[in-house]
């Protein structure tokens, strides 16, 4: 049992630092920097929309349909890297299994595609 | 050639036929459901012949399983056909009488609304029968049981537009249900004894468990004796013995082929044939065998009796099924198993004409039943006079006619049985054919002799039945007659031994059968000279002098009051057990269950179970947040139970 | 050069031909013009029905794949075939409804083969990591079926809120998936049980890992405190949907279920036990109670899953060979009449209009008898009426439990099901004493009506030759406790 609570030493150490670390950059710029606030300042930020309208209205699906293709793309590129360094120890098998990976994401995205999912008008 | 396939092909075609029938009656109308049923039990009564010689000659009971019914702990049972002598002789019993009631069906019901549903009921009726005949082991034999008293109940109130024909149908079922019960309990006593329901099992271990005791109801019961009495019990229910007669002679509500099949040849006969397939177990049961003689004796005479004063003409025969029953009993009861299944074949033959002709009769006078408003008719329908006649020279056991062989042997296998039992059911049974002569001859002059009683339109249109109700009832007249002689030897006989082939257990000094056939002149010629002579006081009291009877019955006006009716059983019955039993139903009903019970119990426990149902519906508010709020809280439960236990 | 050896794929050969099926006909529908529904969803049928055959094929043997991580035997063959069944007849028994309705979309049947295909590997699966994978295949295509009326107000709300508890519950399952790896180094099933047949009583961390997984699950087969979702995503999905649901993955995740709790931790059956009984109590007799107040008949059903789902439970507690044939021949029985009440329920339109009330039913036997019987059929066998197979499920697992010394939780179940026969009698009755209501429309569709009639007589007359099921859960009971 303690050697498993030791094994997790390493982990405890970071979150301390971080939580460290966030709480003490609030307390110094709270201590440090001079507090003028004015509208502009404590109304949200928002990319890309126009900030004095209700936050709630509703927006187009297709925002989140490209978000979502973008991080299964994004996961694949994560996946490719350690793949395409090792590939060579890990030969046909490896080949052909992020192959067959790709070939499956191909299928999702030419459906996506042929729905006309990605057409903006 | 295979016993199988024709096994299974005379069991199961009356049931595909009963189902073609009733399932597509719209399909193929009247006449088809007639041409399928009579078609498909005819061709089961064809292979029956070959089959039943084929299994005679092979030898041995032969087990034909078809599959796997449950096996439960040691209960294991299968669907499967046991063939040996004794069910090839009911197949083909049962099969051939059923074919010519379904044939005689045609013309008699031709006018019904109904012909599918009845054809179908005949059909499945017959199969119902089969399986039961056939059974390897107790539950099968009770599904057969419970199937024909079912078709019973049917076909007794199949004109359910009478209120008189529901309350008979009900009364067979209720009663019935006395005698299944005993049966039931015959069954689990049975388990308990052997551990198995099967019959092989059970027989091969009868001689073990022969001196056993019981604990029955704080009792240190011979537990074979009492398992015996108990499906003893269950037989007297089905075959109308004394205390479970009542319902028999009610029964006659149902159509007249019904009667002939079902309350004649094949259903009621399933309690003998129940006690012959068990003779291993009964003849190590020396007590349930006395009790089965003499109720089987008392039976005989009593139906008798009340049979010598009914109007009615099929009423008149059902107390004669009632009394010959009681014949093939005390036959059993003596250890004549033999006798008693010969008798029970020659008497599927005879009672099945009888009731066919008087069918005949009744159809011939349109409907009437009271013998009071016939006679005369001999000459108008002269071919069902003839075979009336037949039928009673067989039933009063004539000489050499079918009936006489069978029911001599029993009488002379009662006597050589040597037994106190064996001679107070000789005495009675040699009474009883008497009585059974008499009445038979006045049916037969009631109904045939002297001046017509019945209306002058009536008469005008007596007419003699169609061909297709005349040649089944030949075909019946031929086995009255001759079936006796030509079927003797096998039966009692001297072919007898290689004829059963073990399929009838008798232990070594109880072969009354054998012994009968030594039994001094006297007592051979005695049966034929007391029918004899209930023939001839018939015919003094209902041909020379008619005013005699009523003179009689006026003068022990108590004794025909008590016969006619019928010792008062169904009134002693009534206020017995319906009347008291709808007294306490009553007072249970008002006071303890509708006040103490329903209070308490059902009304009060669904009044809270409604709460908490309307409760446990609220829980579900419709919000994801309580969801997930409620699975947490489960999380958390259980987790914190294994923290802290 | 280190090649690794290729992990043995065969008895998982069914699962892949499923997956490709699914996208083939994904890519096939796509192309393919509106209106094309029909088709597609004879070929799943027809895919679903192949890969039983391959199923069959590869046997009750018992093989292990993917080093370890994947196993089929008798044990899988037999729910795998439930699954499959399950699976293809409701795509078909759905076809008619999803045409009224105007959503017959080609992506139904797909959806459904590759909830399937979850399945299958969920049923499979000897490693926790690959429980995982099935369990999220399954649920990510769930979550889409359950909202696929998407033009409604209900459907969405039932996906969304199934999404959401689910989500909720995958979490719990995977935070006990990794306190169980945390305490013993392993995700393997195989090294588990062997790990716990060496261990006298297990610690409190793998217990309360165990206890976050059977959490999880609990969630999936919908065992109260986790069945929350249950009732209103049973009424809120689509009918078709419903059916699917209340079969396919419900006796996925038991399987699952059993396998998890028999396979590696069968040593700490008493300590399990406790766990698995409150669960069962909690469903019986929720299930009992709830069921009566609704009027509403998929809501009903979604009460009566509840119930039935206690009720296999405990042939679980009982954790013998014997309890797991009990489940086993419990699922099965339940499966038949599920499916036979669902074919009922999706005979109900009137006008053209699909009708759920239970009111809707009254005086069904006058103006449609056939229909009646069967729903009565139906009714009495989930009641538990002799002779039905209701009564026989329920037999067997009552018996187990009792040679298992749980007599007291069989007795309980005896008394919530005299409960719950009331709202399954209640319906019978309303369907032969009441006065009619309006017919439904007429002709019932014929892959609906040829359901019923198998269903229903498989159900009425399932007592005159149960041995192949009893002796197939049998074998499948066995092939759990083989070591």
């Amino acid at each position: 049992m303690k050697s498993l609570l030791v094994a997790y030493y390493p982990i405890l150490i970071f979150l301390i630092i971080a939580g460290g670390l966030s709480v003490m950059m609030v307390v110094a710029s709270l201590i440090l920097a001079r507090q003028r606030p004015d509208s502009e300042k404590l109304s949200p930020y928002e990319c890309g929309f126009d900030p004095f309208e209700n936050a709630r209205i509703r927006f187009d699906v297709r925002y989140y349909l490209v978000a979502i293709l973008f991080i299964i793309f994004d996961l694949e590129v994560a996946f490719l890297f350690p793949w395409a360094v090792s590939l060579r120890d890990i030969g046909v098998f490896g080949f052909v299994s992020m192959a067959i990976f790709l070939a499956v994401l191909t299928i999702g995205f030419a459906y996506e595609w042929m729905k006309g999912a990605l057409e903006w008008d | 050639m295979a016993l199988a396939p024709l096994a299974l092909a005379v069991v199961f075609l009356p049931l595909a036929a009963s189902a073609i029938a009733g399932l597509f009656a719209r399909a193929i109308g009247d006449r088809g459901a007639q041409l399928v049923t009579c078609g498909a039990v005819i061709v089961s009564a064809a292979i029956s012949i070959p089959l039943l010689r084929e299994i005679v000659l092979s030898g041995g009971p032969h087990v034909v399983t078809i599959a796997q019914w449950m096996a439960v702990g040691r209960l294991d049972i299968a669907w499967s056909l046991r063939l040996d002598t004794l069910s090839g002789i009911m197949m083909a019993t049962v099969t051939i009488v059923s074919a010519t009631i379904h044939v005689y069906s045609i013309g008699y019901m031709a006018e019904d609304p109904s012909i599918p549903r009845f054809m179908s009921y005949l059909s499945l009726f017959t199969f119902f029968m089969l399986s039961l005949v056939t059974a390897n082991n107790l539950v099968q034999l009770f599904f057969g049981w419970e199937g024909v008293g079912l078709l019973s109940y049917l076909l007794i109130g199949f004109w359910h537009e009478r209120d008189s024909a529901n309350a008979a149908a009900i009364k067979a079922f209720v009663v019935n249900r006395v005698g299944d019960f005993g049966f039931a309990l015959g069954i689990f006593a049975v388990f308990l004894l052997f551990g198995s329901v099967n019959l092989p099992t059970i027989f091969a271990k009868a001689p073990e468990v022969a001196h056993s005791t019981i604990d029955f109801l704080g009792w240190q019961a011979p537990s074979l004796t009492l398992a015996s009495i108990l499906l003893f019990i269950g037989a007297m229910g089905k075959s109308a013995q004394i205390g479970l007669h009542t319902w028999l002679p009610d029964a006659m509500e149902g159509p007249t082929p019904v009667s002939a099949l079902i309350h004649a040849a094949t259903m009621v006969t399933a309690g003998v044939f129940m006690v012959v397939r068990l003779s291993p177990l009964f003849e190590y049961a020396p007590g349930a065998l006395g009790l089965v003689a003499v109720v089987g004796g008392t039976t005989a005479i009593f139906a008798a009796t009340i049979g010598m004063a009914q109007n009615d003409i099929k009423r008149v025969i059902a107390y004669s099924t009632c009394s010959q029953l009681g014949y093939m009993f005390f036959a059993a009861g003596v250890s004549a198993f033999a006798a008693g299944m010969f008798h029970l074949f020659t008497h599927a033959f005879f009672k099945a004409l009888l009731f066919l002709g008087s069918g005949s009769v009744i159809h011939a006078l349109g409907g009437e039943q009271d013998m009071r408003r016939m006679g005369g008719l001999w000459n108008k329908i002269p071919i069902t006079y003839a075979m009336m006649w037949i039928g009673s020279l067989s039933l009063a056991g004539i000489p050499f006619f079918s009936g006489y062989y069978s029911k001599d042997a029993i009488l002379a296998a009662a006597w050589a049985s040597g037994t106190g039992v064996g001679r107070y059911a000789f005495s009675l049974g040699l009474f009883t054919a008497f009585m059974t002569a008499f009445y038979s001859w006045r049916l037969l002059f009631m109904t045939f002799h002297g001046r017509p009683r019945a209306g002058e339109d009536v008469m005008h249109h007596v007419h003699e039945s169609p061909w297709v109700m005349l040649i089944p009832v030949f075909v019946l007249a031929a086995g009255a007659t001759f079936a006796g002689y030509f079927m003797e030897k096998y039966f009692i006989g001297s072919e007898s031994a290689a004829f059963w082939n073990g399929s009838i257990f008798v232990l070594p000094g109880h072969n009354t059968v054998a012994a009968a056939r030594h039994v001094p002149l006297y007592i051979g010629l005695l049966p034929t000279f007391f029918a004899l002579a209930g023939i001839a006081v018939a015919f003094v009291g209902y041909i020379l002098q008619p005013e005699l009877p009523a003179r009689l019955a006026f003068r022990f006006r108590a004794l025909y009051l008590l016969v006619l009716n019928k010792f008062y059983f169904d009134e002693a019955y009534d206020r017995l057990f319906v009347r008291s039993a709808f007294v306490m139903g009553d007072g249970l009903w008002k006071s303890g269950d509708g006040t103490v019970i329903d209070g308490l119990g059902p009304d009060g426990i669904s009044a809270a179970t409604r709460d908490l149902a309307r409760q446990a519906s609220r829980l579900q508010s419709g919000y994801v947040y309580h969801y997930a709020f409620v699975m947490l809280i489960g999380v958390v439960g259980l987790v914190t139970w294994y923290l802290v236990r | 050069m280190a090649h690794e050896a290729l992990p043995v794929l065969a008895p998982a050969a069914p699962e892949m031909f499923l997956a490709a099926a699914a996208m083939a006909l994904l890519i096939f529908g796509v192309t393919r013009p509106n209106g094309s529904a029909r088709l597609i969803s004879w070929l799943a049928a027809f895919a679903l029905v192949l890969a039983l055959l391959g199923e069959f094929a590869l046997g009750g043997e018992r093989r292990v794949g993917y080093y370890g991580m994947f196993v089929t035997d008798s044990f899988s063959l037999f729910m795998k075939t439930l699954v499959l069944l399950g699976s293809a007849l409701t795509i078909v028994m759905g076809l008619k409804y999803n045409e009224d309705r105007g959503i017959a979309r080609f992506e139904f049947p797909v959806l459904i083969l590759l909830a399937a295909t979850g399945m299958m590997v969920m049923v499979s699966a000897n490693d926790l990591i690959i429980l995982f994978v099935g369990l999220e295949l399954q649920n990510v295509a769930l979550y889409v079926v359950a909202s696929f009326e998407r033009e409604g107000v209900r459907s969405p709300e039932a996906g969304l809120k199934y999404f959401v508890l689910s989500a909720l519950s995958s979490g719990l399952l995977l935070y006990g998936i990794s306190l169980i790896y945390g305490f013993t180094g392993t995700t393997s099933f195989a090294a588990l049980a062997t790990l716990a047949a060496g261990t006298a009583a297990p610690g409190i961390g793998l217990i309360i890992g165990i206890v976050f997984v059977v959490v999880g699950l609990a969630f999936k087969v919908s065992a109260v405190p986790f069945h929350m979702w249950t009732p209103d995503v049973y009424e809120g999905a689509p009918t078709p949907v419903t059916a699917f649901f209340s079969v396919a993955p419900k006796l996925a995740a038991f399987a699952l279920f059993v396998r998890f709790m028999i396979v590696p931790f069968a040593p700490f059956l008493s300590e399990w036990r406790q766990i698995i009984v409150f669960l069962s109590i909690a469903s019986m007799a929720l299930g009992a109670v709830a069921g009566i107040a609704q009027e509403n008949i998929k809501r009903l059903m979604a009460y009566s899953a509840i119930g039935h789902v206690g009720y296999a439970l405990i042939g679980l507690a009982a954790g013998t060979e014997e309890g797991i044939r009990g489940v086993l021949v419990y699922l099965s029985i339940y499966f038949l009449m599920t499916l036979g009440a669902f074919a009922v329920i999706l005979s109900m339109r009137r006008n053209g209009r699909m009708v759920e009330g239970i009111n809707d039913l009254a005086g069904l036997s006058r103006t449609q008898p056939a229909l009646a019987l069967a729903l009565a059929i139906f009714m009495f066998s989930l009641a538990g009426i002799p002779p039905t197979a209701g009564f026989f499920g329920k037999l067997y697992v009552f018996l187990a439990a009792i040679n298992a010394n749980l007599v007291g939780l069989a007795v309980v179940g005896v008394l919530t099901s005299v409960v719950a026969s009331f709202y399954y009698v209640r319906i019978v009755k309303i369907a032969y004493f009441d006065e009619p209501a309006a017919p439904f429309d007429r002709p019932i569709a014929a892959e609906l009506k040829g359901v019923l009639i198998v269903t229903a007589l498989l159900t009425l007359f399932f007592f005159v030759h149960p041995g192949p099921l009893i002796g197939g859960a049998k074998a499948a009971a066995a092939s759990l406790f083989l070591r």
